[in-house]
């Protein structure tokens, strides 16, 4: 047996692949077969050779399956003529997700990933935003401002309180209503009617009723009496 | 394996498959993956996984880290699919980054010394997957011989054990493996030439080793 690092025996040593492999052009091919039977040495290597190609074939097919058939497989030369028939592959969602995060490089995954965060907190305060606006204001068609049922109610029940509450105590709801600023005229002013009693007329003494009488003139005053009463104490018919 | 092999070769059923494209080679086609087209590259992948597959296989021997392999082969493809040369088929590139992945792999499952193990669990593998008819004794020599040519020819050197894959798996003719391998056609044909030289030898060993434990029992 030849060393495995000894140089081929035969110069045809390339002839012999081209011909175990059928690669050979027909005369090449007849040329080689014609050398096989002077040369023992190419013979030999021959019949060992195509032992070896048998035994990785027989593996190829045990471990690949006897269906495996690369040359059914079209080659890049053979595709040029050949049409192909497109699959059309429906991923979902998440198989297209986790694909494109498979397939993607880091800095991409990195850049998707931020644009997500970003996006979810962007999400989270506008929802806080709006959960802390009020209800929308329903615009009529004249344009005039329209107040739900629900503020609506709020205002009667406040209205309703503060009649309550001025009725237990009254300095309260005018200290209230006092306090507030002039900007405030645009919201509905239901405390305004409820007068404070020292602001109301006072009772008047009867001294002062008198004197406003008096002054009203609807009494004659002291002077006037005696003038009136002069007439009759002085009159010359009696 | 035989039977997990033939799983993955079962052609899966298609809906769409009466839908046929006008023609488009592999050229055209990275051109329409670059240009946007989503399932362009997913046609290239389509029409070469099994080859690529073979290729790794026979380069490391092991179903598994075949399939890794290939997954990553295209993985590099489409991340450098900017960087492909038109000058060069596509099939060609596709080869090389296999090849590359493949030498790759195994480099690395040198250094953490992943064979002896990986040996025992592929022999079982390939017992589970012979023929529930098969004799033992048949079986057993049947798995040993595949065994022996497997090891024989992931033993190879690597620049030996490409060429021989791709004849033997791929079939490719020694022009196309001149073309991937970016090399002369004569040095196809001599690497190959010592590589079933060297095979032989191996094999040689194995059958002397056989007979010897036949003789003793």
């Amino acid at each position: 047996m030849r060393d495995m690092n000894e140089r081929p025996v035969c110069h045809r040593a390339e002839d012999l692949v081209t011909y175990l492999y059928g690669e050979a052009s027909e005369a090449d091919a007849l040329d080689f077969r014609n050398h096989l039977r002077q040369c023992d040495s190419c013979r030999s290597e021959f019949t060992v050779f195509n032992q070896v190609h048998e035994s990785i074939g027989t593996w190829r097919n045990e471990a690949l399956g006897a269906s495996f058939n690369p040359a059914a497989i079209p080659a890049a030369v053979a595709i040029d003529a050949t049409p192909f028939i497109r699959h059309e592959r429906k991923l979902s969602a998440l198989a297209a997700l986790r694909e494109f995060f498979t397939v993607s490089p880091l800095w991409l995954r990195g850049a998707t990933a931020f644009a997500a965060l970003l996006l979810c907190v962007l999400g989270v305060m506008m929802v806080a935003r709006q959960s802390r606006r009020p209800v929308d204001v329903a615009k009529a068609d004249n344009h005039e401002e329209m107040y739900t049922r629900k503020q609506l109610e709020d205002a009667v029940n406040n209205a309703r309180k503060a009649t309550e509450i001025s009725k237990q105590d009254a300095p309260t709801p005018i200290v209230a209503t006092q306090n507030k600023p002039k900007s405030d005229t645009n919201r509905p002013q239901f405390a305004a009617n409820q007068q404070p009693k020292n602001l109301r007329p006072q009772r008047l003494t009867r001294q002062e009723r008198n004197q406003l009488a008096a002054d009203l003139r609807l009494t004659p005053s002291v002077d006037e009496e005696e003038l009136l009463a002069f007439p009759e104490q002085e009159n010359p018919n009696r | 394996m035989q039977r997990v092999a033939q799983n993955i070769w079962t052609p899966r059923p298609d809906a769409s498959r009466s839908q046929v494209e006008t023609v488009t080679n592999d050229e055209q086609m990275v051109e329409r993956a670059l240009s946007g087209d989503p399932e362009a590259f997913g046609e290239i992948v389509r029409r070469w996984e099994r080859r690529i597959f073979a290729l790794a296989f026979g380069m490391l021997g092991r179903e598994e880290d075949a399939r890794d392999a290939t997954q990553e082969t295209f993985l590099a493809a489409f991340r450098n699919l900017r960087g492909f040369r038109g000058d060069a088929k596509v099939s060609s590139w596709l080869h090389r980054i296999a090849v590359n992945q493949c030498i790759t792999r195994q480099r690395r499952a040198k250094v953490r010394g992943e064979t002896a193990l990986e040996d025992e669990a592929e022999k079982n593998a390939a017992v589970f997957a012979m023929p529930l008819d098969a004799s033992p004794a048949r079986t057993a020599e049947t798995v040993e011989r595949s065994q022996a040519v497997r090891r024989a020819v992931c033993s190879l050197p690597p620049d030996l054990r490409q060429v021989v894959v791709m004849k033997e798996f791929e079939e490719l003719t020694f022009q196309q493996i001149a073309d991937v391998l970016e090399i002369p056609l004569s040095t196809v044909k001599s690497r190959l030439y010592t590589a079933l030289r060297q095979l032989q030898m191996r094999l040689q060993k194995f059958g002397e080793a056989e007979a010897a434990a036949i003789e003793r029992r």
